[in-house]
């Protein structure tokens, strides 16, 4: 069995707020290796995606070797290896929203940007992804910008909204 | 451990509680064919070649994975999974690059013979041709994505035997790939201590010794085997 | 807390609730859609409103679980008239207070469904909408504060606990369970009272007990609704199930895309371990039970057993075969019992009100109530529970108030991704789980998407089998590289450009995939395009038509 890795392990990232709070995070879970899905939640809502010296310094925390670590994050869809840009744009893609014209906006999203889903602006300034179901399907079709929850998007509005949230 | 009664193919056998169809199916010379499947490590079940019929039960079973109960009643020759081993055969050869004649595994690769095995003369699915690299970073070995068939044999290998868990298994579905360490080239990686051991366990040409050339590659996954049963006797 | 503290506690929060009921309760859906509608805001605004007027004493202001139509929100509902109001917000709160709390006298043109009924119902309960539906999972969603413990208590809640943990063996719960013949609500329908018997029946010093939350299916949202509407009630299902089947640690598997129902969860489990209900000696008896929550991290391979477990093990999900089974060797390899969250949380009332009182809701094979999350062309979209066995007409045509502009129905989705597709012509199909295999659906977790003639059944079946296909985990063969086969054929037919070999090919591998795949992924991924085929073959014919 190893030993548990000291605060002094966790020294060299005190410099970042971030690293601190996953670093909390390990501790708390005891260095055990199986809360590595739960620490890379932290990480990757501190920094909208995991970088690669943090995914470095969990595995060295948590003692696990890096394929497996490497292995867990490119399975979730919610880790990204990737940033995600300043701005970000989820459009629903469930079986509501997709009824209800989910595709038509992405086309137009695609028309006026240039972006799919999974790309960033060159820029950095924009970024569209698209969810399964975020379980709002009432509301159908629904787009995310910047956390903000858009009901009955409508396309034109959409795009409107973008405009403005991308403005400097 | 207790003696039970099992019936494969209509045959009345006797076989120790614990053991798995296949284990029970080698033992007695019944043929099965397998491909994710290496004698002394984890099965997994997920190369699905040897599926069997069970009597009373809707599904099809892995036989690496399944124990034997008594009375039970396998089939493993039924035309239903002669069918599925052909198209899973074919499946194999559709996903990636196969390209027998220039590989240096040619007629020393157990996905070739598998492919003579179910008599397959020609791939009825069209071909995916996906983007695969050769990574030649390595000092002394290769790995070829094109010619993986995600058996994961050399990544359980490696985290099983040698114990250094340079190989994963990244993304999903389709877009699975072998990695090592952080998706690092596999010369820079950390971990991997060069034992070769993956090589061997590899079924086809995807890992093979820079120094040989096409069809000239020698493995031998029964030196795994033997080293995990020198192990467990202390030897 | 004691059982003695427990009840004195319920006590008085019931005579609390008794009071209030001459005063009025002020109840804002805080469900999921009401929030992304604009219902905090409208929360905050309601409580400035009551507060000028000076309405404190008299009026209680209350956030809920989901009420059920979430289209129509944000939804108020006054008790106890239980008078709905729809698409209220901070602009048109102030008559509304003026008119039901001060005039005593309803504004009928901002009813619920007051835009498409001639005449909406005062009383909200008289409703078509809610008037077929039977709440047993949703009972309190919409009534109770989902946050305060309290408010779960004056409803019952943990009542069914201190039953079991007093007056009942672990086998007189299993016993209950079983009579009850409840089955599982996560998809396959297994037996639920037989599941938690065999994992009573292995000895093992550790078991364990996890809550399914993984609610992946795209068009669906009931366990996400529960999750947020009533945590407790999920609790306590966990809590009886452990107890009966002796497991000591529980884990909540909550997906990722459902902040709120983890925030509310977490809360709850909090709450309950500071009333003794949760935690080491459970209402000071010898029975101890721990949970946490895991939140998903997007997978919804996770949503199966064994990938679930991997995941909690903080691994990829990838699924085992079994056997061997959960129930002999689940989470770290010890017996571990999963079940799905709506049906954890049918337990606490098949505890206090019998087994046999389940038993005799729904058809003979499946008994209970199912929660269907009601969305695509469908007036009335949102969530619903009813009777199984309820036809699919009365669940569109009644409940749901019918296609929007009288549009022909053409066919209904149930079970996403894992699921078929329901043509007209089997409109009068009662929804329990033998019927909808019988036409190669399945009940699945309870998505039921609505399609009128603007869908095309070729593109409906290639939509899920991309979801299967990007949703692979690609550990076995058939599903890894079956799934892209038929996607890539599904593709090729929806631009007209597919042969009658590309048809036999794909019926072939749709066969193959789902017989050969390792887990219940695989296995039910060819299903969309199985049951487009049977029902819908002529629009692929017509696809291929103009080929050889």
């Amino acid at each position: 069995m190893n030993a548990a890795p000291t605060v002094k392990d966790i020294e060299p990232v005190k410099a970042d707020p971030r690293l601190k709070l996953i670093a909390a995070k390990i501790k708390k879970e005891n260095f055990k290796p199986d809360s590595l899905i739960e620490v890379l939640h932290i990480a990757q809502n501190a920094y909208g995606y995991l970088p690669m010296n943090v995914l470095k310094y969990i595995t060295k925390a948590l003692h696990l070797p890096p394929a497996r670590v490497y292995s867990t994050v490119s399975f979730y869809h919610f880790f990204s290896l990737k940033s995600k840009g300043d701005h970000t744009c989820l459009v629903c893609t469930g079986t509501a929203c997709y009824v209800k014209g989910a595709q038509a906006i992405l086309n137009e999203i695609e028309k006026t940007f240039s972006l799919r889903p999974g790309q960033v602006s060159t820029d950095n300034k924009l970024g569209v992804s698209v969810a399964r179901c975020i379980g709002a399907c009432g509301l159908a079709p629904v787009v995310v910008l910047d956390e903000e929850v858009q009901a009955r998007a409508s396309t034109t509005e959409i795009v409107e909204k973008i405009n403005k949230m991308v403005a400097p | 451990m207790a003696k039970i009664i099992v019936y494969i193919d209509d045959k009345k056998l006797e076989a120790e509680s614990g053991k798995t169809i296949l284990e029970v199916c080698r033992e007695n010379d019944i043929e099965i064919l397998t491909m994710c499947h290496l004698e002394g490590i984890t099965d997994i079940g997920a190369c699905r070649l040897c599926l069997v019929e069970i009597e009373g039960n809707n599904k099809l079973l892995s036989a690496c994975t399944t124990k034997i109960a008594a009375n039970m009643v396998i089939k493993t020759k039924t035309e239903r999974i002669k069918k599925y081993q052909r198209i899973t055969t074919e499946l194999f050869f559709a996903e990636r690059n196969h390209v027998c004649s220039v590989c240096v595994a040619n007629g020393k690769c157990e996905l070739q013979k598998l492919g003579y095995k179910v008599g397959l003369d020609h791939i009825r699915y069209p071909f995916l041709f996906p983007q695969c690299e050769v990574d030649t970073s390595h000092e002394w070995y290769v790995l070829d994505h094109n010619r993986c068939i995600m058996c994961t044999r050399c990544v359980r290998v490696c985290a099983e035997v040698e114990g250094a868990h340079n190989w994963d298994v990244m993304n999903r579905g389709n877009q699975v790939r072998i990695i090592s360490d952080f998706n690092t080239p596999w010369g820079e990686s950390t971990t991997c201590t060069s034992c070769g051991k993956c090589l061997h366990a590899c079924p086809t040409g995807a890992i093979w010794p820079k120094d040989i050339v096409q069809g000239q590659l020698n493995k031998n996954p029964g030196m795994i085997t033997e080293l995990i049963e020198k192990r467990k006797l202390g030897l | 807390m004691n059982r003695q503290e427990l009840k004195t506690t319920i006590e008085a929060e019931k005579n609390k609730l008794d009071l209030q009921k001459t005063k009025h309760r002020i109840c804002v859906c805080c469900g999921a859609g009401c929030i992304s509608s604009g219902s905090e805001a409208l929360l905050k605004k309601l409580q400035e409103e009551v507060e000028t007027r000076g309405l404190e004493k008299d009026v209680e202001i209350i956030p809920t679980g989901c009420m059920g139509p979430c289209n129509q929100g944000p939804l108020v509902k006054f008790q106890p008239e239980n008078t709905i109001y729809q698409k209220v917000d901070c602009n048109n709160i102030q008559p509304v207070v003026q008119a039901q709390v001060v005039e005593n006298k309803p504004i009928e043109n901002m009813l619920l469904f007051s835009d498409s009924r001639s005449k909406p119902f005062v009383n909200a309960k008289d409703d078509p909408f809610y008037k077929k539906q039977l709440k047993i999972a949703l009972q309190d969603c919409g009534d109770i504060n989902p946050e305060k413990i309290k408010d779960y208590l004056s409803h019952d809640g943990y009542q069914a606990l201190d039953k079991v943990l007093f007056e009942m063996s672990p086998e007189d719960v299993i016993g209950e369970i079983k009579h009850s013949r409840i089955r599982g609500r996560g998809g396959a329908g297994y037996p639920t009272g037989l599941k938690w018997e065999t994992v009573y029946k292995y000895v093992s010093p550790e078991k364990y007990m996890i809550c399914n939350g993984d609610e992946g299916d795209p068009g669906a949202f009931m366990d996400r609704s529960v999750l947020e509407g009533n945590p407790h009630r999920v609790l306590e299902g966990m809590i009886i199930a452990a107890y009966a089947v002796g497991a000591n640690k529980g884990y909540a598997y909550i997906r990722g895309e459902y902040p709120l129902a983890i925030k509310r969860f977490e809360l709850a489990i909090k709450q309950a371990k500071k009333m003794g209900l949760l935690g080491s000696h459970i209402l000071g008896t010898e029975f101890s039970f721990d949970v946490e929550v895991r939140i998903g991290a997007g997978a919804f391979v996770c949503g199966e057993e064994t990938a679930l477990i991997a995941s909690v093990e903080g691994k990829r999900g990838t699924p085992k075969p079994r056997p061997p089974f959960p129930a002999e060797s689940g989470l770290w390899g010890k017996p571990t019992l999963i079940n799905n969250v709506e049906t954890l949380a049918g337990i606490a009332p098949i505890i206090n009100k019998g087994g046999e009182w389940y038993s005799e809701i729904g058809t003979p094979k499946s008994a209970g109530t199912k929660v269907f999350a009601l969305a695509g062309k469908i007036n009335y979209a949102g969530l619903i529970e009813v009777p199984m066995g309820t036809t699919l007409r009365e669940i569109i045509f009644e409940i749901g108030g019918g296609m929007p502009g009288g549009e022909d129905f053409k066919a209904a989705q149930t079970g996403g991704p894992s699921g078929g597709c329901i043509p007209a012509e089997y409109l009068d199909v009662k929804m329990d789980y033998e019927s909808l295999i019988s036409l190669g659906s399945i009940m699945g977790s309870g998505g039921l998407i609505i399609m009128d003639k603007s869908s095309d059944m070729v593109d409906v079946a290639k939509y899920f089998m991309e979801f299967s296909m990007d949703e692979s985990c690609g550990k076995c063969v058939p599903c890894r590289v079956g799934t892209k086969m038929m996607f890539d054929l599904l593709q090729k037919i929806c631009n007209n450009k597919g042969t009658r070999i590309d048809l036999n090919r794909l019926e072939e591998l749709a066969v193959y995939v789902k017989e050969a795949s390792l887990c219940g992924l695989g296995a039910s991924a060819p299903n969309p395009l199985l049951s487009t085929l049977r029902h819908f073959k002529q629009e692929y014919e017509n696809r291929i038509e103009k080929e050889i």
